[in-house]
């Protein structure tokens, strides 16, 4: 059958327009040329992408096992016209056949021409089309013009076919890209991502398994990592290979790599690291690419560059899923560090409001377990018992079983007098000496340190009784720190609920310790103060009691010498009277009369000493009339004179004249007694005492004022301002009453002392008592304030 | 004759004492203060003094130290109201401390005893 050129060009027309796939076109192609050019058989094999080799792919003959065929560039006919570019056309009958031809002479029976035609276009050679018949045949020129036009239109059709395959996979690619890219933007969730980016990839790709494994900068170790369908186990693990590596810096390149199990399987895997900044952050691999009949195969090197991408794209998102998650960890500190802070001011407002020790413990063991507040499971608080060196376990509590519905300052407070929880420590309480030797407990008070344990039972320092209490537990002891002083210790576990102790868990019971140990220290000083307070009014009134005595002791001796001299003469003349009446001489009568004067006289004496006496020491009801100052003043001195001879103390007196003062006598004569006295006893070694009385006006009337100065030298001035407070004397005798009791009956008379006390020379008394006709007339002369003394 | 001098700023004393002692046989002078007292010593020649110690313008104690530092030998008597005196080293070079009393019977033994060394 002739060639009919216009009809075959028209099918092929036809043929590569239609919609067909590019294997049926490839298929029809062969067949069509095959039958219009009336040959046996037609073969196009393909130029693989290296351009190094042909493979046979398409056949005329619709055998049903195509036999694989391939030749390489320049090998037998099929490899010279790639090579050449050229139509070959091979006789059997002329030349000796070539063993690169024997596989095609294989192929049909008794071969006599084998004709070669390149498939090109001006750039690229894309196969050849081999021509095979049993007939003898030449080609004449319009045929091989017209196939040489056929393989053009053909080489055309395949770069389509190529373009569009190409696209398509681009196109797949965007496809997977746009999966990833919206899988990584839906979620902060660090797992659920990279479960995410690992299935992707892993589906993409068609892999048996994939994993991805983020690195902690720091520590270098693995921080989270997913997988996602099979990944070999007893293949060295993809950590290791890239643990090899320099980590942290530099790009570290993709790796492809073929491992062998121990039973001899093969096993592909490709690693793609994560590198941001130059920084290494991890690592997605990918294993055992899958391909027909379920084989395993090698990733290619578009399966990486995709792989690239998608791992650039996954850990710019890892990254701020990263740092989301250092945020939420931070912000979920942070909002328990307010928490406990808040629940610490909380516990020290309610310590504030008591000073009671029992309270105090019951707070703080309250403090220690309540849900609300620090949350353990058990506490016990040890106190340091000073006398007997020992620490003695003070309060221990359970956490109660139902949270408190009150506010934690309710709960901390309620039912404080409760007596079952004011004494919970059994009977007998655990003691501890305070030696070093004596384990956590004594250690944590005396290095005032505090201590983690993490198995109580493993631990050599743990006491025998604490370990049986806390049965080989976590727990932490924290000493209770005062003023560098630690009284006690706390300690705390969790043995219900196991949950583990921290760094944080420290640090908040040492801060809750302070306070706690400051509670505790306020409320001992408070005790030592009330203590001493008691004390101190025991003693005062033991002084007291021993002044009234010394001053009646004093007193009494003083009336014993003054009555000593009038006795002796009176019994002295008594007994001369009586010798001469029993003697029965003649009475001398003038001599009689003499001794009886004496008699007379000093009897006198003697009463009026007594008068003096009970007038002084009567009974202390105030007996109020008008008194001549100087009178009263110089009374004062004659019972003191005694005393100011003993230490020749000069007396110099400026009386001048005033009208009376209001006063009861007694009580005046007392002031100026003690005044005397205290002068006196500032110039043991002599001196001189000067008493001045004169009026003085001041603002509310017109004054009775007695000045007392004495050259004793004088007082410090800090001292100055105690000379009134009872008890405060500077003499190694002095009971230090004196002054003040003389303060009080000075302003009972509503007059005032002042003192002026020069350091070196002496101190100067003056006492101001108001004038008798101001105090009786207060109403009627209120508006004469400024009267005068003539007018007086 | 033995002259005797009383001192004692008290006249009821000075009385008594004279009376008594002049019963005994004695020659009695008086002094009413220490100043007093030690012109006496200086002036008349004496075989014993009786010495109160509260007096004005001298002690007892002072005129005591003053007599024995000039008259060594000359035995002097304390007589006081107050036992405390004992106390004062002063009164230890006399040659006996007695306390007032109306008896004045110890006195007079006193007198005799020292009077007749």
């Amino acid at each position: 059958m002739p060639l009919n050129r216009l009809t075959f060009l028209t099918n092929l027309i036809d043929l590569f327009t239609s919609t067909v796939s590019y294997e049926e076109r490839l298929a029809n192609f062969v067949y069509l040329v095959a039958r219009n050019f009336n040959v046996d058989q037609v073969l196009f094999f393909g130029l693989d992408k290296n351009r190094s080799r042909l493979f046979l792919n398409a056949d005329s003959r619709k055998s049903v096992l195509r036999p694989r065929l391939e030749f390489a560039l320049g090998e037998g006919i099929v490899g010279q016209t790639a090579q050449q570019r050229t139509p070959l056309i091979l006789q059997m009958s002329q030349l000796p056949v070539q063993p690169e031809n024997q596989p095609l002479l294989a192929l049909v029976p008794n071969v006599q021409t084998l004709a070669c035609f390149p498939v090109a276009d001006d750039n690229f050679l894309y196969g050849v089309l081999l021509f095979i018949s049993r007939v003898s045949r030449e080609f004449l020129p319009v045929e091989k013009e017209t196939i040489l036009i056929a393989c053009r239109m053909l080489a055309g059709n395949i770069r389509q076919a190529l373009l569009h395959e190409e696209a398509k996979k681009r196109i797949a690619e965007l496809a997977v890209l746009y999966e990833i890219a919206k899988a990584t933007g839906a979620t902060r969730e660090l797992p659920v991502l990279l479960e995410q980016v690992v299935s992707i990839s892993a589906k993409v790709l068609n892999a048996r398994g994939a994993s991805l494994r983020i690195v902690d900068e720091v520590s270098q170790q693995i921080h989270v990592s997913s997988e996602y369908g099979i990944v070999p186990r007893d293949v060295p693990p993809v950590g290791t290979l890239f643990c090899e590596k320099p980590l942290l810096t530099g790009e570290l390149p993709s790796i492809t790599s073929e491992l062998t199990n121990s039973q001899g399987e093969k096993h592909y895997f490709a690693g793609i690291p994560l590198n941001l900044k130059g920084h290494l952050k991890g690592m997605l691999c990918l294993y055992d690419k899958m391909g027909a009949n379920h084989s395993f195969q090698q990733f290619d090197q578009e399966n990486i560059q995709l792989l690239q991408t998608l791992a650039g794209m996954a850990t710019s998102s890892i990254e701020n899923a990263l740092a989301f998650q250092q945020i939420e960890a931070l912000a979920a500190k942070n909002a328990r560090m307010v928490n406990i802070l808040t629940v610490l001011h909380d516990i020290s407002a309610v310590l504030m409001t008591t000073i009671e020790m029992d309270k105090i413990l019951t707070i703080l063991v309250r403090a220690l377990t309540f849900k609300n507040a620090m949350d353990y499971d058990r506490a016990i608080i040890f106190l340091v018992d000073k006398r007997r060196q020992l620490l003695v376990e003070s309060r221990h509590a359970y956490q109660p079983s139902a949270a408190s519905t009150l506010p934690l300052r309710q709960a901390l407070l309620a039912d404080l007098g409760n007596p079952e929880e004011a004494t919970p420590v059994g009977p007998h309480p655990i003691e501890v000496p305070l030696r070093p030797d004596q384990g956590i407990l004594a250690q944590s008070v005396l290095f005032r340190k505090p201590f983690h344990i993490m198995r109580a039972d493993q631990h050599p320092q743990v006491n025998q009784q604490i370990r049986e209490q806390l049965s080989g537990q976590e727990f932490i002891a924290v000493p209770l720190l005062a003023k560098e002083e630690a009284t006690g210790v706390i300690v705390i576990d969790n043995h219900f609920t196991q949950r583990p102790l921290d760094e944080e868990d420290m640090h908040f019971l040492t801060m809750f310790a302070n306070q706690a140990a400051l509670a505790i220290e306020n409320s001992r000083l408070v005790e030592t103060i009330e203590a001493s307070s008691k004390e101190l009014t025991l003693i005062r009134e033991r002084m007291l009691e021993s002044d009234r005595l010394a001053a009646m002791s004093s007193m009494a001796e003083g009336l014993a010498h003054e009555i000593r001299n009038p006795l002796v003469s009176i019994g002295g003349f008594a007994r001369r009277i009586s010798k001469q009446v029993k003697a029965g001489e003649e009475l001398k009568w003038h001599e009689l009369k003499k001794y009886v004067d004496v008699i007379v006289d000093e009897v006198g004496r003697l009463e009026k000493i007594l008068r003096q006496m009970f007038d002084y020491t009567g009974d202390s009801l105030g007996y109020f009339r008008e008194h001549e100052i100087n009178g009263l003043v110089e009374d004062a001195l004659t019972l003191i004179h005694r005393d100011l001879e003993k230490y020749n103390i000069q007396v110099v007196k400026e009386y001048a004249d005033l009208p009376p003062v209001y006063c009861d006598e007694r009580q005046i004569k007392l002031v100026f007694y003690n005044i005397f006295q205290n002068a006196q006893q500032a110039m043991e070694n002599g001196g001189t005492l000067t008493i001045r009385t004169f009026p003085l006006e001041k603002k509310d009337g017109l004054y009775a004022a007695i000045a007392v100065s004495d050259t004793g030298g004088g007082i410090a001035p800090e001292l100055v301002y105690n000379i009134f407070n009872p008890f405060f004397t500077t003499k190694e005798q002095g009971t230090g009453l004196g002054l003040s009791i003389a303060q009080r009956i000075v302003s009972r008379h509503y007059g005032d002392i002042e003192i002026n006390n020069e350091l070196g020379k002496g101190i100067t008394f003056t006492v101001t008592l108001p004038i008798a006709k101001y105090c009786l007339l207060p109403l009627k002369n209120s508006t004469s304030g400024t009267t005068s003394l003539e007018e007086v | 004759m033995k002259k005797i001098l009383v001192a004692d700023d008290e006249m009821s004393i000075r009385l008594l004492y004279s009376e008594e002692l002049k019963e005994e046989g004695y020659d009695v002078i008086t002094a009413s203060n220490g100043k007093e007292a030690l012109e006496i010593v200086s002036r008349e020649p004496l075989d014993l003094v009786i010495l109160d110690i509260k007096m004005p313008e001298m002690s007892g104690i002072e005129v005591l130290r003053q007599i024995k530092e000039k008259y060594p030998d000359l035995p002097v008597l304390l007589s006081s109201a107050y036992s405390e005196y004992k106390q004062d080293f002063g009164t230890w070079a006399s040659e006996e401390y007695l306390v007032k009393s109306s008896d004045l019977e110890d006195l007079k033994a006193a007198v005799r005893r020292h009077l007749k060394n």
